[in-house]
């Protein structure tokens, strides 16, 4: 069951298909493989027009709507996990923010090269000692003159390898924890700021995943984004947004071992007939499907709403919560379905199992997504 | 220069089809820019790109058809024609001839370009008959396409099984194009959204000037009579035994079975 798509998102849907069909499926393995950050693609995935979505086009995007957004991260993702977070990021994360809390001199400045792909975002909010609890961030940004100065570290920051610009989140009132966070955005290659690649992920493998290290990095008041400890409430409303992404990015990947599951089913033999005559795979294969299917629904939903302006916190954790657990579980039996074959490289699905359990993890994992919903059903 | 594509919009052939009783089941079909028109619409571009030239489609068809004229505007056309009439279905490559040829018969062009066939009939006949209706030059399966706008001639790469071969034709002439031509643009998001804003005509049976006798099944020579499936394929034959012995056996087998040797 799909929600009908009107002609330019069945156009959108087929150009992002045919794109992901050419540029990214071939170099998909390769990637995972060498964990190489795809700096080659970025020019063509900006002249796409997928770096700014839901940009408007006086800020350099394409000025479409959400649910164009997951169509184009949905096929993305289809084959390659690493290619479809490092457009998530640069959207949902980096132009996402400066879109909805800049000043428009922010937006000129910062967010026109975002959004067309002229320059690499990321999203620094993460600390080794502080995930889902980032009121319990260290790093700290103090007031002098016209300037900020920020010292401290995040963790697990995609593509901050290749960035140039950073959304980053410091402690600006300790005491206050949520209540005491300011938002800035930091140019990544001025002095003080340093970067240390993460190697070794189980999954996403080339997606420039980095530590960042500021170092008396100098900030001008100018590059504050939004008010001086009302940083939370952007970091929040920022990842309410890119769990819509990080749901369709679960679909895809889904999706990807649901088809590989199907083709492989229908001719790999065994006991004189294709294991798809079997009901055990048969039965794995409809349980796949009613998943994403139910997924992708959920994902829309919260897309629809959004585009309305209307509030979609909640139906965005549930896609979210929905969408990852699926590709878990979905990978897993893909795995199954191809016996011995699975878990070797030679056959994609063991790079979509890998690939799928971070979904359940970043930009708010799963029980963070119920704490959220269970608030909205308590009150 | 002016610049003339004719596209059709035909059944995904990657998708599984279905017959039932010797009829093709169309209804959950999933149709798209044929493959060899889209290879013509981006020949034509590539030209616009270094010629001052304007790129129009044309498009015979039901009304989804204008999702390949969309498509062709969102990779770069200019403009299209939708020629959309009840009355046309069932016609053959001689109907869809007349029809564009009387599209054309009163418009000014520098040459027309096609697919040399479409993915869904495979007859690669409608370019050549509307050649010769309009009594104009006619190059088919082109590689390659070069412009020669002072000149007012074309020069096309012909690929035959025994190589290449170079043709030159004035304007203005017919050229169905191969899509080993090009590897056609991917349209981009902005050229989806401007897309919409290029201007699409639609043209019905009486706009054209044609009665239904001329077109549709009425207005075909030629009429399909039932569809079937290739026959499924066979299963192999696995020789087995040392290689001389293999050997020995593939041999009779292709002497004596399959007949090549």
């Amino acid at each position: 069951m799909r929600i009908e798509l009107n002609e330019d998102q069945k156009l959108i849907q087929e150009s992002a298909a045919d794109f992901a069909i050419k540029h990214v499926k071939p170099i998909a393995a390769e990637l995972d493989e060498t964990q190489e950050f795809p700096v080659a693609l970025l020019p063509k995935l900006a002249e796409m027009g997928f770096m700014g979505i839901a940009v408007p086009e006086e800020y350099g995007g394409a000025g479409l709507d959400y649910v164009s957004y997951v169509l184009v991260m949905e096929e993305l993702a289809r084959y390659c996990g690493t290619t479809s977070v490092i457009v998530s990021v640069n959207n949902s994360l980096a132009c996402e923010p400066i879109l909805t809390y800049g000043t428009e001199e922010q937006k000129q400045e910062f967010l026109t090269p975002l959004a067309s792909g002229e320059k690499l975002g990321c999203f620094a909010l993460t600390e080794p000692n502080s995930g889902s609890d980032c009121g319990s961030m260290k790093t700290y940004a103090k007031r002098e003159g016209e300037d900020w100065i920020l010292n401290g570290a995040k963790i697990f920051i995609t593509c901050a390898t290749n960035a140039q610009t950073a959304i980053v989140f410091t402690s600006t009132n300790p005491s206050q924890g949520n209540r005491g966070i300011t938002a800035f955005i930091v140019d990544m290659d001025q002095p003080g700021v340093s970067v240390k690649t993460m190697h070794g992920k189980m999954g996403i493998r080339a997606s420039g995943l980095a530590e960042i290290v500021f170092e008396d990095v100098k900030v001008p008041d100018s590059n504050r984004l939004g008010e001086v400890d009302k940083g939370f409430k952007i970091a929040m409303t920022t990842l309410n947004a890119g769990r819509i992404g990080i749901a369709a990015q679960a679909v895809g990947i889904s999706r990807g071992a649901m088809e590989e599951s199907i083709q492989y089913s229908s001719e790999r033999q065994q006991f004189g007939k294709p294991i798809g005559k079997f009901q055990a795979i048969q039965f794995f294969l409809a349980d796949m499907a009613v998943r994403i299917d139910a997924s992708r629904l959920l994902t829309l939903k919260a897309c629809t709403l959004k585009d309305k302006g209307e509030n979609y916190n909640n139906l965005s954790a549930m896609a979210k919560l929905l969408a990852g657990e699926t590709a878990t579980w979905v990978t897993n039996k893909a795995v199954q379905v191809h016996g011995g074959y699975g878990y070797i490289k030679e056959y994609n699905v063991e790079r979509y199992f890998r690939d799928a359990r971070i979904t359940e993890i970043y930009e708010g994992t799963s029980e963070i997504q119920k704490v959220v919903i269970s608030r909205e059903l308590l009150g | 220069m002016k610049i003339y594509v004719c596209c059709k919009h035909v059944p995904d052939v990657a998708m599984p089809f279905q017959i039932k009783e010797g009829r093709l089941l169309s209804e959950d079909l999933n149709y798209v820019l044929n493959a060899y028109d889209a290879s013509s619409v981006e020949a034509a571009l590539v030209l616009k790109e270094t010629h001052e030239a304007e790129v129009s489609l044309v498009l015979i068809g039901p009304d989804k058809g204008k999702e390949a004229l969309r498509k062709g505007l969102a990779m770069g056309a200019d403009n299209a024609y939708h020629i959309c009439d009840a009355a046309f279905e069932g016609s053959d490559s001689h109907a869809y001839a007349q029809i564009l040829f009387q599209f054309f018969s009163d418009r000014e062009y520098d040459f027309i370009l096609c697919g040399k066939q479409s993915q869904d009939m495979d007859m690669g006949l409608t370019g050549g008959m509307l050649a010769q209706k309009l009594s104009i030059p006619y190059v088919t399966n082109a590689v390659g396409l070069e412009v020669d706008s002072e000149a007012k001639s074309l020069t096309v790469k012909r690929q035959g099984d025994l190589g290449a071969e170079m043709v030159q034709t004035p304007f203005p002439s017919i050229v169905t194009c191969s899509n080993d031509m090009n590897d056609p643009r991917i349209p981009s998001l902005k050229g989806i959204m401007t897309s919409k804003k290029k201007p699409m005509e639609v043209i019905d049976l009486a706009g054209l000037g044609l009665e239904e006798s001329q077109v549709g099944s009425s207005g075909s020579s030629s009429a399909i009579v039932s569809w079937s499936l290739p026959p499924e394929r066979q299963a192999g034959l696995k020789l087995e035994g040392d290689p001389e012995e293999i050997v020995t056996q593939l041999m009779e087998k292709l002497t004596t079975e399959a007949k090549v040797l």
